[in-house]
């Protein structure tokens, strides 16, 4: 087990300060040719049109965007790993992600095109996603053993990329709408992305607070749980209800982001240890954080161009994943 | 002394053994007959894949085509259209089955094939980064081959201590994999139209209009590779015991390994350069030569036989199944390929993760 550095109260404090320097830095810069200067004067209320819309209509939307989808994968990540018992779980790696998105394109491709819909549509496709993993990790052995489930998400992902592709093929009319679903990314949304995927975060973090505490029982194994008076399989089903709504809302409002829920309960465990509570709260800071400094560091990378945000959180994902892997004693949650 | 290879007694059960002068050659029947049997299949289906299509020719017609005899726009459509790409269909295929193959011995896995540990998305940067960056018509194949290296090495020096071999060697195999992937995106996020679109068949497999230079080098490649991969099979064989064992056996590990691994970077990269990442033949052809015949061996040959009959069936597909739009060979092995996939990882019997 890892032994705590922080105490919880630092860490949220240090998180905190973080994600304020994030949000002004989200703000600042940009692949645009409006300088930190301009960009700095309009925050503070200068009079430069073109400033002015780019960071209050354009960045500020963004930065709003990343706090939200940060908060709900990162609150995912700790979710799910936390009742499959391994640190490898993560809703991008093990499909949860994949089957909102392909959800998305299904209902697109069907003929659906309300913003609106696109949400229930992803969270039904998170939580077939959802349900997937659970009987998996209900299978013989394989439930006890992280690293394949990592990889029997990777394949059911790969599943169901290729099925995206299938009917892009098929469709070409709506090949532009759907090519969104099929990367992800934070630039471009409508600005009603915000109002309808704002209740989708709320309602999956209340779920969330229910399950917290049967969730930490659950942590001292099955027989504990029950004898304090939780039912070890509503408190399963529950937090994946919850995972199910964070991640669709998160698919919906950014495309498939792979790796956050990876990275940030990995940095949070490493700060506060595993307990389940102290990695929640602190995984909401930090998701955010990630997913900003990603953005930000998507939109420096290639000027005048933007890369995918999703790109980005790969290159820092993947060493991290190798990282869990050579650690020799899985952490056990 | 002269043993007459009349004897069948020196033979194991099961077994042929040819002598030829001073060398001897054991051979397993039922391999054999699989063999056989499959090389008759890929004869009949090749020359079926020939006939058939728009224009549809009688085999016998096809075949005679094929050798530029008959109707000079049937000669046109056989030797310049169909044949071209049913050629880089089956190179291709055979190069991944054998190299899967090899993999999967090496690493004592049968889920480790190229296309899982990220030696196909190593090579497909690599020739993506060939196109944006040094369009000349080679640089494909050869930085295919520095891309699949780059990512095997990093794997396999990435995953070490837990051995080459576990599930621990394979998710390293995915995270490199995604790396490149991403790397991939990058580039073709930043290139301009034209030299994306050039690059975009490199990311979805498919066989449509391959570059002649790229499959004649898949063809010596393959010309030298599998008498080679066939020459590594008995150490391999005695490979798939304990290391203790198999050094007892007089096997020079060390080398054996570095030997298969590169033969297996060689056979995949040359495959990738041709029809980009076309990964789950590599799994599947090898699961279906072990089915067929000795479970026990290693089937090199028959595993690259099936790769090569499952890419020209998998390609086929693809072309008719939508027709007139053609699905891409690389998203049709996806979607069968992937839930077999699944249902390997999941019926295995339990066991430990490093």
């Amino acid at each position: 087990m890892l032994a705590a550095r922080l105490s919880v109260p630092q860490a949220l404090s240090y998180a905190a300060l973080c994600l304020l320097l994030l949000c002004v830095a989200s703000l600042l810069l940009g692949a645009g040719d409006i300088g930190i200067l301009p960009s700095l004067q309009a925050l503070l209320g200068g009079s430069d049109d073109d400033a002015r819309f780019i960071v209050f209509e354009l960045r500020w939307v963004r930065t709003e965007l990343a706090l939200l989808v940060g908060l709900a994968l990162g609150a995912a990540g700790v979710l799910l790993q936390a009742v499959t018992r391994n640190p490898l779980a993560e809703p991008g790696l093990l499909g949860v992600s994949a089957g909102a998105s392909f959800a998305v394109v299904l209902a697109i491709n069907l003929g659906a095109s309300a913003a609106s819909m696109h949400l229930g549509v992803a969270m039904l496709g998170a939580l077939v996603g959802c349900v997937l993993v659970l009987l998996v990790t209900r299978m013989r052995g394989v439930g006890d053993d992280p690293v394949r489930l990592v990889l029997a998400g990777a394949a059911f992902s790969g599943i169901l990329g290729a099925l995206s592709s299938l009917l892009l093929l098929w469709d070409q009319r709506t090949a532009d709408e759907m090519r969104f679903w099929v990367i992800g990314a934070l630039a471009g949304r409508p600005l009603d992305t915000l109002d309808w995927s704002l209740p989708g975060l709320i309602g999956g973090l209340l779920v969330a607070l229910l399950v917290v505490h049967p969730l930490a029982a659950l942590a001292l194994g099955e027989r504990v749980a029950s004898g304090l008076g939780h039912h070890p399989q509503l408190t399963r089903l529950g937090t994946l209800l919850a995972v199910a709504i964070l991640v669709g809302t998160a698919t919906a409002a950014a495309g498939p982001i792979a790796f956050i829920g990876l990275i940030v309960p990995y940095i949070a465990r490493r700060l506060v240890g595993s307990d389940i509570r102290r990695t929640l709260g602190l995984s909401m800071l930090l998701g955010p954080c990630v997913l900003l400094l990603a953005d930000v560091i998507s939109r420096l990378l290639v000027r005048p161009y933007e890369l995918p945000v999703g790109v980005v959180t790969a290159f820092v994902g993947a060493p991290i994943l190798i990282a869990v892997v050579r650690n020799h004693r899985l952490p056990t949650l | 002394m002269n043993i007459s290879s009349s004897r069948p007694l020196l033979a194991p059960a099961g077994h042929y053994l040819l002598r030829l002068g001073g060398y001897s050659l054991l051979l397993h029947r039922r391999s054999m007959i699989v063999a056989l049997f499959l090389s008759l299949l890929l004869v009949a289906v090749t020359t079926w894949i020939l006939a058939a299509g728009d224009d549809t020719l009688t085999p016998s017609k096809a075949l005679q085509a094929a050798f530029g005899q008959g109707e000079a726009l049937q000669v046109f459509l056989i030797q310049e259209l169909r044949l071209p790409r049913l050629i880089a269909g089956l190179l291709s295929g055979a190069a991944l089955g054998a190299a899967g193959c090899l993999l999967q011995t090496l690493a004592r896995n049968r889920l480790a094939t190229p296309g899982v540990i990220g030696i196909d998305n190593g090579a497909t940067a690599f020739a993506v980064a060939s196109i944006v960056a040094v369009p000349t018509s080679l640089a494909p194949s050869a930085l295919a081959l520095s891309g699949a290296a780059t990512a095997a090495v990093l794997t396999f020096a990435l995953a070490a201590g837990g051995g080459a071999r576990g599930y621990r060697f394979i998710v390293v195999g995915i995270a490199i994999g995604a790396l490149f992937g991403a790397l991939t995106n990058l580039m073709l996020a930043r290139s301009d139209m034209d030299a994306a679109n050039a690059a975009y068949p490199w990311t979805v497999g498919s066989l449509n209009a391959r570059p002649a230079d790229s499959v004649l080098l898949l063809g010596i490649g393959l010309a030298v590779g599998l008498p080679l991969a066939k020459l590594l099979v008995n150490a391999l064989s005695l490979m798939r015991f304990s290391d203790n064992v198999a050094i007892g056996l007089g096997v020079h590990l060390q080398r054996m390994r570095l030997l298969t691994l590169a033969l297996c970077v060689w056979l995949t990269a040359l495959a990738v350069a041709v029809v980009g990442p076309v990964g789950l033949i590599a799994l599947a052809a090898p699961e279906m030569a072990r089915h067929l015949g000795n479970r026990h061996g290693v089937p090199v040959l028959n595993a690259a036989l099936s790769g090569a009959l499952m890419m020209i069936l998998a390609d086929w597909l693809g072309r008719t199944l939508l027709a007139p739009i053609e699905i891409p060979v690389g998203i049709i092995a996806a979607v069968v390929g992937g839930p077999y996939l699944l249902w390997i990882l999941l019926r295995q019997a339990p066991r430990s993760s490093t």
